[in-house]
């Protein structure tokens, strides 16, 4: 048989739950980082009229940073049940997703010791308005991922076999590493640069 | 006589009847629960398109009534009870054409359309898409019953505790629409992305499915800026004290929100249109656009020019951003994207003589008039960002708005036009539509001018345009367009009711003769 008889190779495209959770997780980190830059404008508008922005030692780097290590360890799990899924491995699945389960949690809890240490009213000014505004967008976002995580890891490991479910939780660990991303820069905005 | 006689013995309910058998296999099962359960994109499409022009005739009447406020028949607190009344309406029909209106109206059109451009059997994630129509209905409902109650985008003349907790409502409303619009933008551009046709690659698909995708990028891109600020805005109005942005009772949550309804980002309403006109052009001539790799990079760059997110100036003094270069080059470039295609679409017209029914086809003329007004009104823009002309805080940021406005509108009822059997089974009435692009197109056109002169005669800056300055004339000038533009908006409405009309009359008679 002549080469020139067999068909054309058909084009393969990306899937389709994958262009969207692409597209769903640039929308969000817009609106994520839209509120980072508001944040930005007010703090520089302060400083620029020689106002305080955060009370002097009111906002510890020690919690921010052990967030920050705990999500970026998160990064290696998710990945690690991505990998699972694909291969069908129950344990480690939901080894992976139990431990990303528990980052997750230790993050918010992190979070709690943060607002309690900082002791900050929402109206105390700007700062503190936009403080909370900031990281308490955080970690609605962060919960939805944990959610979005949760749902698509256990739909894919306990349903039917053969049935390849694994780009549902790569969509979702797109997402999820979006998410460490947007607390880097709270991180550094945030915390580090005070 | 049976049913079937009598209902086949109308020409137009029979051509319907056939397009309904060939679209919509298995439509006769249809119930009354279809719409809250339905995974066809074409039917949530045609949910997005009805509703958006009921509430295109109740956005037409709000303007309408804003207008005349502005006239010196009256005062403007006397026309809705109270200068804060006169502000909530002023800022819902604004709002309201853009998120209630226009690019539901867009979204709902190419949501039956742009699928079967590229070949996609169904919409990707049709049942986001559904949850998106019903989350931007009663988002809507909530946003305009809400300022029918005393809420809105802040106020003038200072407000009560209810006041205050009915604009904590309309802003959730807004971030509601707002996020439903985004699900279903998102359901469109991953259709064209990930369902098009194999062979097809991204540049071939058809200008209308290629504008979607771009203003589907452009809205993904910036619309998530304005629910930020709709975040900060509610965190702040309903803290105990209100301290910085969610003062209600001064206008400052509705100016922390006015870049949307500004250029660039008001152009990104318009990039569609592009599309629109290349398409109908196209189709009436009976020819193919020599160069498809050329409208696609126009209507790129159109849109380019049409993310607005940095462009908001509450968060810096005005003259910092709007007296920058980017702003500026932003505000001249959007003129020759628009100009280049009047050019391209006129030179194929022109290519071979025009037949007089080619002229007068509905088509042809929404086109060429949505190309001109938008055409005019980017010119404006331009016109604003010039520094000595002193505009930028006048009514002629109302100007590019309305030209904006009235193209994408007129554009709009050109795809109905366009693609009626797709939409809607049925043939729109090519006379009611035709009236209705002159009517939109002359208001439109009379708001674009009475709204450009009052800025080059004002000498104060008003968020409001409250008065026309200058004229008598330019008031009435003012009403009059509001009310030919609401005039428009009901010819179409009547069309599109007609054509549902003739399709359950089509579905009948199938039924009637399957029994």
């Amino acid at each position: 048989m002549r080469t020139t008889a067999l068909p054309a190779p058909v084009a393969t495209r990306p899937r389709t739950v994958a262009v969207g959770s692409l597209l769903a997780t640039g929308a969000a980190f817009i609106a994520f980082a839209g509120l980072v830059v508001i944040y930005v404008q007010q703090r520089q508008h302060a400083r620029a009229t020689g106002q305080e922005w955060f009370p002097e030692g009111s906002v510890e780097l020690g919690p921010a940073g052990m967030m920050m290590m705990t999500l970026v360890l998160s990064m290696v799990t998710v990945q690690w049940a991505v990998q699972a899924a694909r291969t069908e491995d129950r344990p480690h699945g939901f080894i992976a997703l139990a431990v990303t389960l528990l980052f997750g949690a230790a993050v918010i809890n992190q979070f709690w010791f943060v607002y309690a240490d900082t002791a900050f009213a929402i109206d105390d000014g700007v700062a503190q308005l936009l403080f909370y505004v900031v990281t308490g967008s955080f970690i609605a976002m962060l919960l939805a991922g944990l959610a979005m995580f949760t749902v698509t890891t256990i739909r894919a490991l306990m349903g039917s076999p053969g049935r390849d479910l694994a780009h549902t939780v790569q969509a979702a660990a797109i997402y999820w590493h979006m998410c460490v991303l947007c607390y880097f820069i709270v991180w550094y905005v945030v915390f580090i640069n005070k | 006589m049976t049913l079937t006689e009598s209902a086949t013995a109308d020409p137009q309910v029979a051509s319907a009847a056939t397009a309904v058998t060939t679209s919509t296999p298995g439509s006769e099962t249809q119930t009354l629960a279809q719409p809250f359960v339905t995974s066809d994109g074409s039917a949530i499409g045609r949910l997005f398109v009805m509703v958006s022009l009921l509430w295109a005739m109740f956005a037409a009447v709000i303007g309408a009534l804003v207008a005349f406020g502005r006239s010196d028949a009256v005062e403007p607190a006397e026309v809705f009870a109270g200068l804060n009344a006169y502000f909530r309406m002023w800022t819902l029909y604004r709002v309201s054409l853009m998120l209630l209106v226009l690019l539901p109206l867009l979204l709902g059109v190419a949501m039956v359309v742009v699928p079967r451009q590229v070949g996609a059997a169904n919409l990707a994630f049709p049942r986001a898409a559904l949850a998106a129509f019903w989350s931007w209905l009663i988002g809507s409902v909530i946003m305009v019953v809400s300022v029918l109650a005393g809420g809105g985008w802040g106020a003038l003349d200072g407000v009560t505790r209810n006041e205050g907790d009915a604009m904590a409502l309309t802003l959730l409303g807004t971030g509601l629409v707002i996020v439903a619009l985004l699900m279903g933008t998102l359901s469109l551009a991953a259709t064209v992305i990930a369902l098009r046709d194999a062979e097809t690659s991204l540049l071939d698909v058809p200008p209308f499915a290629w504008s979607m995708l771009v203003a589907s990028a452009v809205w993904l891109f910036t619309l998530p800026i304005a629910i930020a600020n709709i975040v900060v805005v509610y965190a702040d109005l309903r803290g105990r004290a209100a301290i910085a942005f969610g003062r209600a009772e001064s206008p400052d949550i509705w100016l922390q929100l006015d870049w949307l309804f500004e250029q660039p980002a008001v152009y990104l309403m318009a990039v569609p249109v592009l599309g629109i006109a290349a398409e109908a052009v196209s189709a009436v001539l009976g020819t193919r656009f020599g160069r498809p790799e050329a409208i696609a990079a126009i209507v790129g760059i159109f849109a380019l020019l049409a993310v607005g997110g940095w462009s908001q100036d509450y968060f810096t003094a005005p003259q910092d951003l709007r007296d920058g270069l980017v702003y500026v080059a932003f505000g001249l470039a959007a003129v020759v994207p628009v100009a280049a295609l009047i050019g391209a679409l006129g030179m194929q017209a022109t290519q071979n003589p025009l037949k007089p029914q080619q002229l007068i086809d509905t088509r042809m003329i929404g086109a060429a008039a949505a190309l001109l007004v938008l055409g005019a009104a980017t010119v404006v823009g331009a016109l604003r960002v010039i520094e000595p002309l002193d505009l930028l805080e006048s009514s002629a940021t109302w100007a590019v708005f309305h030209g904006v406005v009235t193209a994408v509108f007129i554009a709009a009822v050109v795809s109905m036009v366009h693609w009626s059997s797709e939409l809607f089974d049925a043939s729109v009435s090519k006379r009611a539509s035709g009236a209705s692009v002159l009517l939109v197109g002359a208001g439109g056109g009379l708001l674009v001018l009475s709204d450009l002169v009052s800025g080059f005669i004002s000498e104060e800056s008003d968020i409001m345009a409250l008065a026309l300055d200058g004229s008598v004339l330019l008031n009435v000038l003012n009403f009059v367009g509001s009310v030919t533009f609401a005039l428009g908006i009901a010819a179409i409405v009547a069309a599109v009711a007609q054509a549902m009309r003739v399709r359950e009359a089509a579905e009948a008679t199938l039924q009637a003769s399957t029994a």
